[in-house]
């Protein structure tokens, strides 16, 4: 097992880089990261839209919404590879296609996450702000929002770690990221299959356990409750907001 | 991009792989859910038992599950762990379907540690009085458990139950990367065979999205019929 | 005698240019962009896999696309694609040619072009001795493992229409399923077969090759349909290495005596694209 460690960390921790695509958990943390960040704003858009008065937006929204929510992932991920390249006429390979699978799935989620953290802010800040004067925009800009996104933050993190268990699809579309890496380095050593996997689960674990105590001791700091990570308010009927991969 | 030929979905050589590939993903669907649901509840029970021992037994299988995604489970169930039998026990194991079965034990544990959690949180939500008035009564912590606060708490746990329900059927379609010949298995094959992309995903896309949106109905009725009480 | 047809070549190459500026070039834009990216499987041992103390892509197919750049004058970017992936990955722009393995045979001729046959290979079936099958019929009902998306799934159905085939994302995974017996045969062409064979060292004697090709395979470059100056230039990027007896040399260098795959000499010759 040390040995295994010993002639493959590298490999593990970034595939080829720099002689090559950068890979392995570098990847994965990159992938995962990037894709949050940009699901951000698409997930705003589309809780915004979701509850919008007009319902010209609000249904076509809210069909997607359902409809990627019906379907696994890794559906997104195959049509994403196949047709987008006809669709953008720009050339995706496999980095690009797994983050604009991972932003629009995980957007989807967000939306959800994103409504309850705006509802969450007391109204009052919205109707002080629009009493002073400022635009719809302008009250969610700079006032409900930057208060929605801190509490919001613990909810943030616990997506994050879904985001880097997702990233674990790529494995499929040939994306070098750390599982793909594992299974090279498992073929290159027939007999250790085992420890191989076992190291793989400990690596996932190591970051995603240490990341979602990361957002316990921000709720700590907020002050408020931790919600537990899978569990919507009991007797909601809404699916919970938590992709699993 | 040819054009979309539907007649390729209705009948015909590719039509049969794909409806082979439904049949066993639900099937796959339906094995760990019946497996995933009675360990779920002892696990819960793990997580709430006045040892300490216990407690950390069932946080650390919730825990240690939960971090690591579903595909390093799949992997490991199918390659990793088993070579650690003995030969003749694998050669056993091996003679019968174990890609299913190893895809049915991942899905298995993963789930249930997910639906442990639902399943606690729902008993935490039943008032502490009641647990305490049980135990006053002279039940043990199984017996409360039992008859006072689990029948309450299933009302509650229930909705957030049939959505895990619903991240296990989407979950199933992972189990291709161990062999499993379930719909996103038989979807790559119809495309390599035929190279028709469109239409064998469309296929996938509907049959995942029909038995997706059944669940949520159900869920939706359950809801309606059986609205949460609060005491 | 070199110089002479390099000349040429280069002459007729410019002349082409011109004329082949009405149709889709993509041999231009590669030379604009100063790159050409080759669709490789990184995980073919020796076509193409990761050498594990360099981290970089080597192999048959790598020297021959590295040839090929060279020619043109650009840099060879290498790009690693799922067996399921190479023929989309191609038609959809994400990479320039492929030098991954790839079987010609009538089927694909719709999709891609192919180059000159660069190898020619075999399909063949990998056994533990324990099972104790001694040729592919006695396959029959039993349960067989390879790779997802290439031909080695038809062609074991055709060769044996009722043995059950579960496939794999990658090739290894397929190989480390036999070895743990979780299906009695492995199909894959034969020179990866040879190699991984070889790589399995004292283990080696438990293992047997199906003597019975179900298929032969002739490997060639992939390119998009409609690129007759991409065409060109790779035909002649291979003829001339047939020639000078570098391809020769090459097949030495990855398949010859005293590599792991220790095949004596080459049975064939790349001047061909017909099949």
């Amino acid at each position: 097992m040390i040995e295994l460690i010993h002639t493959y960390w590298l490999y593990f921790l970034v595939g080829q880089f720099p002689d090559g695509p950068l890979g392995g958990l570098a990847l994965t943390v990159l992938l995962a990261a990037l894709a949050l960040a940009l699901a951000l704003p698409v997930g705003l858009v589309l809780g915004l839209a979701r509850v919008s008065a007009l319902r010209a937006i609000r249904w076509p929204v809210s069909a997607l919404v359902h409809v990627v929510r019906g379907i696994p992932l890794l559906m997104v991920i195959f049509w994403a590879y196949f047709f987008l390249p006809s669709v953008t006429g720009h050339k995706t390979e496999q980095f690009s296609t797994m983050l604009i699978a991972l932003v629009v799935f995980d957007g989807v989620y967000l939306a959800e996450i994103v409504r309850a953290g705006i509802r969450g802010v007391p109204r009052g800040q919205f109707e002080a702000a629009r009493a002073l004067g400022l635009g719809y925009g302008r009250a969610m800009r700079r006032v409900v929002l930057p208060q929605a996104l801190r509490s919001m933050l613990p909810s943030l993190v616990n997506q994050f770690v879904a985001t880097i268990k997702e990233t674990s699809l790529g494995y499929i579309i040939g994306l070098t990221e750390v599982s793909f890496i594992a299974a090279q380095i498992n073929t290159q050593v027939f007999t250790h299959a085992t420890q191989v996997y076992l190291l793989l689960g400990l690596t996932y674990f190591i970051l995603c356990f240490g990341l979602s105590r990361l957002a316990v001791l921000a709720e700590r700091r907020l002050g408020r409750r931790v919600p537990p990570r899978s569990v919507r308010s009991p007797g909601s009927p809404t699916p919970t907001a938590t992709p699993t991969a | 991009m040819p054009h979309f030929d539907s007649a390729l979905l209705l009948r015909g050589q590719y039509h049969d792989w794909l409806l082979t590939g439904l049949h066993l993903s639900l099937a796959l669907w339906a094995t760990a859910f019946v497996f995933a649901l009675p360990l779920a509840i002892i696990v819960a029970l793990l997580r709430l038992a006045p040892s300490r021992a216990l407690r950390a037994l069932g946080t650390c299988y919730v825990e240690g599950i939960r971090n690591v995604p579903l595909l390093a489970h799949l992997l490991f169930w199918y390659f990793g762990a088993p070579e650690l039998l003995p030969d003749s026990l694998k050669e056993w194991l091996y003679a019968g379907n174990f890609e299913f079965v190893a895809g049915a034990i991942a899905l298995t544990l993963y789930t249930a540690a997910y639906m442990a959690e639902d399943i606690r949180s729902g008993m935490r939500a039943i008032p502490a009085v009641q647990f305490e008035a049980g135990r006053a009564l002279g039940f043990g912590f199984l017996g409360t458990t039992r008859r006072v606060v689990l029948p309450q708490a299933l009302r509650v746990t229930v909705p957030p139950l049939i959505s895990q329900t619903l991240n296990l059927w989407k979950d199933t379609s992972i189990a291709t990367v161990i062999g499993v010949a379930e719909m996103m298995y038989q979807a790559a094959r119809v495309e390599s065979a035929s190279f028709r992309s469109a239409e064998a995903f469309a296929f996938v896309t509907a049959a995942y999205l029909t038995v997706s949106l059944l669940i949520t109905a159900v869920a939706a009725w359950v809801h309606h019929r059986w609205p949460v009480r609060t005491l | 005698m070199r110089i002479n047809i390099r000349i040429i070549v280069s002459a007729l190459l410019a002349a082409m240019a011109f004329v082949s500026a009405a149709q889709a070039d993509q041999l231009a834009d590669i030379k604009k962009k100063g790159e050409i990216v080759f669709g490789v499987l990184g995980t073919d041992e020796p076509n193409s896999f990761v050498d594990p103390k360099t981290r970089e892509i080597v192999g048959y197919e790598v020297d021959i696309a590295k040839a090929i750049a060279q020619k043109i004058g650009v840099k060879p970017v290498f790009k690693q694609l799922a067996v399921a992936a190479r023929i989309p990955e191609l038609q959809q722009g994400r990479v320039d040619v492929l030098a991954a393995s790839l079987t010609h045979n009538k089927e694909r001729e719709s999709q891609v072009d192919f180059s000159l046959t660069t190898f020619v290979t075999g399909q063949k079936v990998l056994v533990k001795n324990s099972s104790g099958i001694t040729d592919v019929p006695q396959l029959a009902g039993k349960k067989v493992v390879t790779v997802k998306g290439g031909t080695q799934e038809p062609n074991i159905r055709k060769a044996v229409p009722t043995v059950e085939v579960v496939t794999f994302e990658t090739t290894q995974q397929a190989f480390l399923a036999l070895q743990q017996g979780k299906g009695v045969g492995y199909v894959n062409d034969e020179a990866s077969l040879v190699n991984d064979y070889a790589k399995l060292g004292p283990a080696k004697k438990e293992y047997a090759i199906l003597p019975t090709s179900i298929s032969v395979e002739p490997l060639a470059l992939g390119i998009r349909k409609n690129e007759p100056a991409l065409k060109a230039v790779i035909d002649d990027t291979l003829r001339e290495l047939e020639s000078s007896g570098n391809a020769d040399k090459l097949f030495v260098k990855w398949y010859g005596p005293a590599t792991k795959l220790q095949f004596d000499k080459r049975s064939f010759k790349i001047d061909s694209d017909k099949i």
